[in-house]
């Protein structure tokens, strides 16, 4: 008796912790949404003329991921209720780093814009507030380092086309000095690809968590 | 080990811990860092009423937090374990363990009468 009930307590607790990864480290569909989009926004952003509509789009890309996810998370892949996963030391660490950075990053470049005399325009006022809402965005939802990087990614392709700019795609600019910041670019669709591949195989884990859940429900039924 | 000091071990498991609702309950908690109560409920089979009581013993016992707030106009109960229930549940096990250890086998204690 006292086997089985060791048998199903570990059961239980491994079901819990595979469960709890959904509400933080494991996107699953929402992570290959990511990396979908991350993709788009590249690709689109630096090969098509940037027409308003295209524009509008690509700016609201990284809200709509973020309403996404977190929609996906509390109606599939939570909705037995939520149950938060355990951080640990060193992923705390990391992401109040990264976090960190964020931070520092649109200060400076509040305080730059404010002492170049960087005059007010929605331009400039949406490309600021991107900014900040990544640190928000950063510190509430983007907790592990693909999400972060892809996260930044779209907050910051949809602040510098704000300001009618973009991250430029490598290959498409003949200037030599542009070659860095390309290079630096293509981190981010490359990112995406692992992203989309990790989304996938997080997917196929949950589906085999399902069955688990609902062989332990039915066995539950039963012995009530 | 003699039969006294056994018993002794099997009495000094924790009885707050030791009942096996409560048992499922912590071990749920000790792998998350929060757990809404609807889950519980759908993993533990436990009704309601039930689960209710048992957590409010162990919300009594120091062992578990219970947070409850709205989401939206539905109620929303979460519960985490503390650090005290940490440290019960790793005793517990311990103290189990070690008295299956020393519990004899039936073949064996048939042989020696």
């Amino acid at each position: 008796m006292v086997g089985g009930m060791q048998e199903r307590l570990c059961e239980l607790e491994s079901l819990t912790r595979d469960y709890a990864r959904y509400s933080r480290s494991a996107g699953g569909l929402a992570s290959v949404l990511g990396g979908v989009f991350c993709l788009s926004s590249y690709l689109l952003g630096g090969l098509l003329p940037l027409t308003p509509l295209l524009r509008i789009g690509l700016v609201a890309l990284p809200l709509v991921w973020l309403l996404a996810r977190w929609s996906m998370v509390h109606r599939y892949y939570q909705r037995l209720g939520h149950v938060e996963e355990q951080e640990g030391t060193a992923e705390h660490r990391t992401h109040r780093l990264c976090v960190g950075v964020t931070l520092v990053v649109a200060a400076l470049q509040t305080v730059s814009a404010l002492m170049h005399g960087v005059q007010p325009s929605p331009g400039v006022t949406a490309y600021l507030a991107l900014v900040w809402l990544l640190v928000l965005a950063g510190w509430r939802w983007l907790r592990s380092p693909l999400d972060f990087v892809v996260g930044v990614f779209l907050f910051c392709q949809a602040a510098l086309l704000c300001v009618g700019r973009v991250y430029p795609v490598i290959g498409t600019s003949a200037a030599l000095d542009a070659l860095p910041m390309e290079l630096l670019a293509l981190l981010f669709p490359l990112a995406a690809l692992l992203m989309v591949a990790r989304g996938m195989a997080d997917h196929r884990r949950f589906l085999q968590l399902r069955e688990r859940l609902l062989r332990l429900r039915n066995a539950v039924a039963g012995e009530s | 080990m003699n039969a006294p000091s056994r018993i002794g071990e099997v009495m000094a498991l924790d009885r707050l811990v030791h009942e096996p609702a409560r048992l499922l309950i912590l071990a749920v908690l000790a792998n998350a860092k929060e757990v809404e109560f609807r889950f519980l409920e759908q993993v533990s089979g436990l009704s309601k009423g039930n689960l209710s009581s048992h957590m409010s013993k162990l919300e009594a016992g120091g062992l578990v937090e219970v947070k409850k707030s709205f989401r939206g106009k539905r109620p929303l109960t979460e519960l985490r374990i503390t650090a005290a229930g940490r440290k019960a549940l790793a005793d517990y096990r311990q103290s189990l363990a070690m008295v299956m250890r020393e519990l004899p086998t039936p073949g064996v204690v048939a042989k020696r009468k």
